[in-house]
């Protein structure tokens, strides 16, 4: 493995099968790692905008709650109020935690991408970090 | 076979023990068995599943059974929960430690040609402050231990990096739901 930045059409990304001899192949490999990138900001920038949403939705949530325990005391009933909110929480932030898990994988994904060393893959990763980035916040913020 | 034009250009920039001589692609094999003195490791460029001959980290940490890659499954899992909390837990110190806000206004021509005041809001620590020098050790720590899970993926054993991220998940699951949590309370007035 060469420890300097290169030039070269033929590199082994990654997994066995990932094998690229030729301008063409590498061309395409660029491509999906600019792709893997782009995708790597958009989850870090979707993590964050879901987890606001939900907080926001959530915190409305649990201040009707808080008014209508508050107006059914006297009678009281079967089922405790809190629970629905509170599994609603819980689901949400274990697909937080999934989505989490994505983006560590990705991201050592990229990082393992950028140690082949190979240059053509270095500047996909940039470009695709710079798009994903510039896409992210328009795209993502609109519903 | 895809791994021999790897072993050609195989530096032993990462052996410093391994005399030039030494250095010929003789085995097509992608585990170098014997053949040399040392530290004569092939470093994997590709994922694979396997438990024999895995270099941790460290000069002699080598993992040769599979009761060997379970404990090294549960030390890097527990590594990467540890980081994760290490995260929220400096998010959190910060948070309680911000002791000066310095609010600064400038004008700012507006439209119309209209002045309008632009306030700008500064957080901030004092330097030498015991808050300040813990953030500072805790920063060291982060970055150490992220090096040191990143190295632990690039040893490619499908084992290791599946438990990076079982324990990045985990710590982020544990430790960020209290976090939310208190999220949602204290910064609900906008």
């Amino acid at each position: 493995m060469e420890t300097h930045f290169f030039f070269s059409d033929k590199v082994v990304l990654l997994f066995d099968f990932w094998d690229v001899q030729s301008p063409a192949g590498m061309a395409l490999s660029v491509l999906v790692i600019l792709l893997l990138s782009v995708l790597y900001e958009s989850i870090k920038f979707g993590k964050a905008k879901l987890l606001h949403q939900n907080l926001v939705s959530m915190s409305t949530c649990t201040s009707q709650q808080n008014e209508e325990t508050d107006q059914s005391s006297s009678s009281s009933s079967e089922l405790p109020p809190a629970s629905t909110p509170r599994l609603r929480w819980f689901l949400c932030h274990f697909g937080q935690s999934l989505i989490h898990i994505a983006q560590v994988v990705i991201g050592y994904f990229i990082m393992l991408a950028v140690m082949s060393y190979n240059t053509w893959i270095f500047l996909g990763v940039v470009l695709g970090s710079a798009v994903g980035y510039y896409l992210a916040y328009p795209l993502l913020s609109i519903g | 076979m895809s791994h021999s034009h790897h072993m050609m250009t195989n530096s032993v920039d990462h052996t410093s023990t391994m005399p030039p001589s030494h250095h010929h692609p003789a085995t097509a094999a992608s585990h170098l068995h014997g053949g040399g003195d040392g530290n004569m490791m092939m470093m994997h460029m590709t994922f694979y599943f396997g438990y024999t001959n895995v270099e941790l980290l460290f000069y002699g940490l080598v993992i040769n059974t599979a009761g060997e890659m379970a404990g090294a499954f549960v030390g890097v899992f527990l590594l990467a929960m540890f980081y994760e909390g290490l995260k929220i837990a400096r998010e959190g110190l910060l948070r309680k430690s911000q002791v000066s806000i310095r609010y600064n206004s400038m004008p700012v021509p507006g439209p119309n040609g209209t002045i309008l005041m632009e306030t700008h809001k500064t957080v901030g620590q004092q330097m030498l402050s015991f808050p300040h020098l813990l953030q500072t050790v805790l920063h060291i720590i982060q970055v150490v231990i992220s090096y040191f899970l990143m190295l632990i993926f690039m040893t490619y054993n499908g084992y290791l990096c599946i438990a990076v991220a079982a324990g990045a998940g985990t710590g982020y699951f544990l430790f960020s739901w209290k976090k939310a949590v208190v999220v949602d309370i204290t910064e609900h007035c906008h």
